[in-house]
This record gives structure tokens, sequence and C-alpha cells, in this order.
């Protein structure tokens, strides 16, 4: 079992979640969408897995390299 | 008795490698101590680290059999004490000229599995700072392939000297010269820090392998000894940090085979000199290929994002994208790319990343890249969706606007042809780095395109507060200016008044640029040679 992180590219905010905790994630799949620069920006999961945890909620701010959630494969 | 390979000739030895040849023999005897390098041993520990010897690099990277080595025979006899010569350990360093893609090249690497390819003091240096293979890449007017694989010099060399030397004396005047007049491009193939890293960066492009190669200004020892912290080489090295986060390599590849075939891919763009043009191939690739996808490529939102590399796809030459630094500075795309055969440069914003605003790295991608064009004679395009400089608290400490300015500055005194086609959004002084405007350079827009000052969203807030905040509902004020502001924005009424040179059918990019790339060459042959520097940048 692997744990792996997805991380924030940039910095903004998160303005929503299309999944929760415990739902299949194919690699691809847009997880969440963060707002930065007047920009929608899609988070989508980097591996296939199920998604283990969410650690931001909507409008939460976010840094560079921040971790957003947490795919066990 | 058994055959092996000198260069391109065959001579015989006995089992216990003796060279039966009666002409010759201390040549041949001397060549193949060459060609053993530091010995099996050395070798197969060379092999297990996942690396190739020296030669074996070589031979991958050059033509079959057009390596044509100089110094062959450096390196550290031993005596008996009759005078008669009992062994001989190579020089750490292989150096020669030979031919990629059919042209000619100065090749040198370090050879770690001698003495781990430190430097070698001889009457001359056969690589490195101020070395025959700098002056062959000089005096010839021929591209400099670096493979490093060694730390530059020990402290041995001072006992052996008898003093220090002093810092300069061989120094980086030939590479510095040559970065003005020939390609020179580098591959860090295992660890390398002093004058070997120093020789990596002082290269038009430079490549190194994720996981084998690692490249600093001092190692790990050195930061134990002066900070007192403890770190691994590939922590403070490796591909994670010098490629990815510092930019202070350009690509990072899996093997060492891929990174010299993008050696070899960088040259195939590149003019022998700057005396020269670049190279045009033939192109299967029809000019007047219009994409009708290029119509739906935009979002209708303006808040949504596309894929600005599958834009670029659609427009150059099929399969000659070779992008510089993809993991680095990622607000902006720059590649080298063709249009029917003649080499470009493409800077792209890509508004998956921060929109496509300018911050401190993508402006100094951008930068080292115009310069780059603009040095070996390469015709810069420009697809520009850049909402401009990056705004916040860290963007301000890492001197955005300072990196950002620079970028104008260079754009303004670009002397290859430029053409600036507006995809969606050219905002600001970021956007005034994306064309050279007071020239005769076209400046082109697709009918989404926007443009101005700053965009109509941040700029009605701060241009009408006092109005918006007196209304009855602020908000809905705030909108009727923003309605009433984006009509002046149409790109049209620019047009119009002929301030953009063209709006273009987004199908039609590619025939449109293919036909002014053309047209540019004759411009481009009129300002051969060395490109002045002028002035003190910001």
């Amino acid at each position: 079992m692997t744990i792996t992180n997805v991380m924030s590219e940039v910095i903004g905010s998160v303005w929503k979640v299309d999944m929760k905790v415990g739902d299949a994630v194919k690699t691809g799949d847009t997880i969440m969408i963060l707002e930065s620069m007047k920009m929608e920006i899609p988070v989508e999961a980097p591996v296939d897995g199920t998604l283990a945890e969410l650690k931001v909620k909507p409008e939460e701010s976010v840094d560079e390299d921040q971790v957003l959630c947490t795919i066990e494969s | 008795m058994h055959d092996r390979e000198l260069n391109s000739e065959k001579i015989t030895m006995d089992d216990e490698g003796n060279v039966a040849s009666s002409i010759n023999e201390e040549l041949y005897f001397r060549r193949v101590s060459a060609l053993e390098m530091g010995g099996k041993d050395a070798i197969a520990r060379q092999h297990a680290n996942g690396r190739l010897t020296v030669r074996e690099r070589f031979s991958k990277l050059t033509d079959k059999e057009s390596f044509r080595e100089v110094g062959t025979l450096g390196g550290t006899g031993e005596y008996d004490e009759n005078n008669k010569l009992v062994r001989v350990t190579p020089a750490p360093y292989v150096a020669g000229m030979a031919r990629i893609n059919g042209r000619p090249a100065a090749i040198g690497g370090e050879d770690f599995t001698v003495r781990g390819g430190t430097t070698f003091g001889a009457a001359r240096r056969k690589g490195g700072q101020g070395g025959f293979i700098e002056d062959l890449a000089h005096f010839y007017k021929i591209p400099l392939v670096n493979l490093i694989d060694g730390a530059g010099g020990t402290v041995t060399s001072a006992k052996r000297r008898g003093y220090v030397a002093f810092p300069g004396v061989h120094g980086f005047e030939r590479s510095v010269q040559l970065l003005g007049e020939v390609p020179v491009a580098s591959a860090v193939l295992g660890t390398a820090a002093g004058g070997p890293a120093g020789r990596a960066i002082l290269s038009h492009f430079s490549v190194m392998v994720r996981g084998t190669s690692q490249i600093f200004a001092a190692g790990p020892p050195v930061v134990k000894r002066s900070l007192g912290r403890v770190i691994s080489k590939e922590e403070l090295g490796g591909a994670a940090v010098a490629v990815d986060k510092a930019g202070t390599i350009h690509n990072a590849v899996d093997t060492e085979e891929e990174a010299l075939g993008q050696i070899c891919r960088f040259l195939s763009f590149m003019p022998q000199n700057v005396w020269e043009l670049p190279p045009v191939i033939s192109c299967d690739d029809p000019v007047d290929r219009c994409e009708v996808a290029l119509r739906d490529i935009i979002p209708e939102k303006r808040t949504l994002p596309y894929s600005m590399h599958d834009l670029i796809d659609l427009v150059v030459d099929k399969g000659s994208v070779f992008e510089i630094q993809p993991t680095h500075g990622k607000s902006v795309i720059t590649s080298l790319a063709r249009l029917d055969g003649r080499p470009v440069g493409i800077i792209a914003n890509n508004p998956k990343f921060y929109s496509g605003a300018m911050d401190s790295t993508s402006a100094r991608k951008q930068i080292r890249f115009m310069e780059l064009c603009d040095t070996f004679h390469i015709p810069l395009v420009f697809l520009v969706d850049v909402p401009g400089f990056m705004v916040g608290l860290k963007a301000e400490q890492e001197a955005t606007l300072r990196e950002g300015m620079r970028a104008v500055y260079v754009a303004g005194q670009l002397t290859v042809p430029t053409i600036t086609l507006v995809i969606r959004k050219c905002y600001g002084m970021a956007g005034m780095a994306t064309c050279n405007k007071n020239d005769i350079d076209l400046k082109l827009s697709w009918p989404t395109g926007e443009w101005g000052s700053l965009p109509v969203e941040g700029g009605v807030a701060a241009a009408f507060r006092r109005d918006i905040e007196s209304a009855e509902d602020p908000k809905a004020r705030e909108q009727e200016l923003e309605a009433e502001l984006r009509s002046y924005a149409s790109p049209f009424r620019t047009a119009e008044a002929f301030a953009v040179e063209e709006i273009i059918d987004p199908s039609e990019t590619r025939p449109i640029l293919c036909e002014f790339i053309a047209l540019a060459e004759g411009r481009l042959r009129a300002n051969l040679g060395p490109k002045g520097k002028a002035g003190v940048s910001p």
C-alpha cells in the first residue's frame, strides 16, 4: 500500500471539492478546484487509488507545495 | 591472440595483452592503456552505479566511427629503474572532435574511472577551464559538448605543485567567450562540483540524469563543515533541486542515453556558430495545414484554463517540439520547434500555472531563452496569454518586478524577428515582454484576444473606488462599470485603429506563421555575427 501526497502547485484558495474521502480515483480525475490569479485550477489525481484524506476545505488558503489530500493505492 | 579495436584500426595482442606489432609498439601500448581507462574494476564500479564510461558516452553521442581523439596519450607514465615504460595511467579527461547529426563538434568529458575524474595537471589542459577542447571550439567555430563527471581540483594538486593556484589563473575566459560564438551543451552525468559544475552553467543547454547525477556549488562534506548540517548529495543537488526548483540545470531525464539524445536534439536546432544561419530541414507537414480544432481550444468561460502545450503541437511541424526547462518556471513554456523545417523559438504563457502570470522564475527562464534565440538567429514566436506580473507577498520577496522588467529590457533589445500572437490575455508590463513593438515585428491576435494596462476586473475596483463605494448597490455598480469598460476591450476596436496588425482565424495560425518565418530569412541573414551587448541590465 502506498500513500501519495497530492500537492498544490500554486498559491491560492480552495474553490470547491468534487470528491469525498473513500471515493475511488483514477489518474487524471479532478479531485478539487483551486482558485489562483482569477483562474480555476483543477487538482488532478496523479495515481489511481482511493481518496484517503482531505486536508483542506473550500475557501481555505493554500500555499505552493502544500499537501491538499492523500491517495491510497 | 585477440583483436582490439583502436579508433578504426585493429591491433593484435597476445594473451598477456602485449601488442604483437613490432612497429610503433610503444604507441600502440600507450593507446591501449588509454582505452583501458581506470581498469576493469573501476569500469565495473562505474557500471554498477548506473553510469556509462566516458568512452561509451562518446560512442552513443557521436556519429559512428567519427570520433577523432586528441590527447590520447596524455597521462602519467611509470618507468622502471632503466627508464623503461612499465605502465601508463591515462589522464582523467577524454577529448576530441566528432560528428553529431553529420556536423562536426568538439567534445570532452571527465573519465570518472581514473582518479574520480579530478583535474589533471599537465603542461596544457585537455579540457575544462582554458583547455584544448574549448580552444578547438573557439578557433574552428564548432559547437562544444561537455560530458561532466567530476568534481574539479583536489587539494593534492597544491602538494604536487608546492603552492596553491590563484582563482582564475585557469579561469573561465574561453568558456565565457564561447557563449557568444558557438553552441555549448553540457550533460551532468555524475556528481559535479567546482569547475565542472561551473562549466555546466556556462552552457546554452544543460541536462542531468534523475537519481544518478547531482550538481552543487559545494557538496555535503563542505555543508557539514560550514553549517553543521548533514544532507545527502541527492537531497542537496539532485534534479529535484537543481532542475525543478532552482533551474540551475535546464532539463532532467531518466537515463544517460536520453541525456545524450537531448544534446543531439538541442544541437539539431542550432547553427554551427553565430556567423551561420540555423539549419533548415525538409518538412513533410503541409505548410497550409489549417487546424479547425484551434477555433474551440479556448474555453468560453474566461476563468478556465486550457492546454497551451496542445495548442503549440497543433501549430508547429509535427513532432518538432523540444521543450527547454519543462519542470521549472512553469507559468511560461519555452520550446525550440520548427515551422516548415525552419527553427523557431516558442515562448508561450501557460494558463494552467498562475494563469500564465510572470513570476521571478518564469521571467528568468524567458530571458535566457530570448537571449539564446537572439544569439543564434532563431526567430521568436510569442503565444501570449499573460494577465501580468505575479502578485502577492511571495512574488514581491522574490523580486518579480525586477526580474519581470529585466524580461521587458531583454525583449526590447531583441534583433531577431519576432511574431507576437495574442491567444487570450496580454496585460501590463508582462505583456510588454512579449513583443518588440517599436520594430516591424508583427502583433497578431486571435478573436479571443484582450489587452490593456491591467485586466478590467482588478482595474475597476481601484480606479472607481469612490464611485463604487458611494453607490446604493456597490456590487452592481462595479459590475456595470466592468461591463462598460469591457465593451472598449474588443480586439476589433484596436484593429480598427491599426494598433494590432491583424486579427486572424485561429485555424489559419500555422500557414500565417510559416509564411512570416520563411520571410524572416533575409532579415536574419543580414544580421549574422555576434550580438553586441549594451547598457546595464536592470
